[in-house]
């Protein structure tokens, strides 16, 4: 999936809990060193926030017009 | 990475289930007084009884699942932590099992000691949850429609909770109030703003993520909580002023608004991208589609006052908000936590080297189809029971004894499947 904001997108919508969780931390594994991954929801995911945190990653969250949240994360 | 799945300050499992296991029992009590008293319990809206039964649904079933359940959810769709989680949801729901039963037994004996207990237990009670959760969920910035509605609704419920203990101490006290608008007040402000805009704020999060439908549009989102609330001032200063052209147009707006919601909500799950209609998806249905009704009631009352002088219109109201509405999607979110929750401790428990039990084996889909079968029973027991009380209010009292009970059930023996797999797994988790 191609989007501006990162080559690598995990579009996490229709998924169930905790599949999104578990597909971005699999993601982040395999991200190269200055990498970025874009993750799609319909909603914030504030634990996945304290996990990132805890594990030296940053992220920047926005919500656009249909309700989706676009939460880009990178390696601090 | 994949073993931090553990949320690492989720409140510890018997925090919240606490409260879904008693909750239901305080419903099986509205049931048994429905199945005692009969037709009388749905004569008017102030006997004792219809009271009586009216708060072991709104406080003893839906407030006792809300609070628990906040305790639980706001780290999840907040970020707020409260602090102490345990503490906190066992003070209150200590103070929620007395200050009810307190409170229905000062209605049902007409005994001021009562009320004064129930005043003061759920005052003190209401203050805990406010000042605990309410310090964790107002120390967090508003990034999403979900976070500005929940602060809304809490400062609703202060409202709600300010009123009640205010009613309560004047029947005790023998206080000279409007207490009629009083109690209009009250139920418009703990069925509309606090429950109406809690839900709201949770639908926002639990309707993509538990039946996997589109989101709620951004913008509606963001400003739906903040119409709701300023209709409901709009609306108390038209009762307080005694404006009756003002209060029902602020009825009119509140039900419109209500229905724009209910409607767009049922539009969502007809897009989901789930085959399979499971227990959360058909109480959602029946919730939505009863407040529908519902809230049709309550426009068709605003542009014509003398509907309301039918007798049954009250309590038919009342029933399908609280028990058709609110207490359907409440056991609709219920029923994807609780197996939810348990699996999320059973894998903190396996610390990675023992697989959690598949969600099913906690509590299988089909016997919440089966207890939701007889909530629909119990309803439409209840909406006949409205109608024609001398012929159904008996039978629909003994339906939702029997739901509830099964409710209960349900529940209980999550958490002692929970409880069995927990003891199994901590001793295969040894290193």
């Amino acid at each position: 999936m191609i989007h501006p904001k990162s080559d690598r997108v995990i579009d996490a919508r229709y998924l169930e809990p905790p599949e999104p969780f578990v597909k971005t931390m699999e993601a982040l594994d395999t991200i190269p060193a200055g990498g970025k991954l874009l993750l799609l929801l319909f909603r914030e995911p504030h634990p996945l926030y304290r996990v990132l945190d805890q594990n030296g990653y940053r992220h920047e969250t926005e919500q656009v017009a249909d309700g989706t949240f676009e939460i880009l994360i990178w390696r601090a | 990475m994949q073993a931090l799945l553990s949320f690492d300050r989720a409140p510890p499992f018997a925090a919240p289930l606490r409260f879904f296991i008693t909750a239901p029992l305080f419903a099986l009590l509205a049931g048994v007084l429905l199945l005692v008293e009969g037709p009388g319990v749905l004569a008017s809206r102030w006997t004792p009884a219809a009271l009586a039964a009216t708060h072991l649904i709104t406080v003893g079933f839906m407030l006792h699942v809300m609070l628990g359940a906040l305790v639980q959810i706001l780290p999840v769709v907040a970020g707020a932590n409260v602090a102490r989680p345990l503490l906190v949801a066992t003070v209150v729901h200590g103070g929620l099992v007395l200050g009810t039963l307190a409170l229905v037994a000062g209605f049902l004996a007409a005994a001021p000691g009562f009320f004064l207990a129930a005043a003061a237990v759920l005052a003190g009670t209401a203050l805990v949850f406010l000042a605990s959760a309410g310090t964790a969920l107002f120390g967090v910035p508003t990034t999403s429609p979900t976070i500005g509605g929940l602060k809304l609704a809490f400062i609703a419920l202060a409202v709600v909770v300010g009123l009640g203990v205010t009613l309560v101490l004047a029947l005790a006290l023998g206080w000279s109030l409007p207490l009629v608008d009083l109690v209009d007040l009250h139920a418009g402000w703990g069925l509309g703003a606090w429950a109406g805009i809690l839900l709201a704020s949770l639908a926002y999060v639990v309707v993509p993520m538990f039946q996997l439908t589109p989101g709620y549009p951004a913008r509606p989102s963001w400003w739906f909580p903040w119409a709701l609330f300023a209709v409901l001032v709009l609306w108390s200063l038209a009762v307080a002023g005694a404006a009756p052209l003002l209060v029902r147009a602020a009825e009119a707006l509140a039900a419109l608004a209500g229905m724009a919601f209910a409607a767009f909500t049922l539009n969502l799950q007809r897009q989901r991208r789930r085959a399979r209609a499971d227990a959360t998806y058909r109480l959602w249905q029946v919730g939505l589609a009863s407040m529908l009704l519902a809230l049709a009631m309550l426009l068709a009352v605003a542009l014509h006052p003398e509907f309301a002088e039918w007798r049954g219109w009250t309590p038919l109201f009342g029933i399908l908000v609280a028990v058709g509405g609110y207490m359907s999607l409440i056991l609709g979110m219920l029923y994807k936590i609780v197996p939810f929750l348990s699996w999320l401790h059973l894998q903190n428990l396996g610390k990675g080297r023992v697989p959690a039990p598949n969600m099913s084996k906690i509590l299988s889909e089909s016997a919440a189809m089966r207890q939701t079968a007889s909530h629909v029973v119990a309803l439409a027991g209840l909406v006949a029971a409205a109608v024609a009380p001398a012929w159904f209010a008996r039978p629909a009292g003994l339906a939702l004894v029997v739901a509830s009970g099964w409710l209960f059930a349900n529940f209980g023996l999550a958490y002692w499947r929970f409880r069995r797999h927990a003891r199994e797994m901590a001793c295969l988790a040894q290193p």
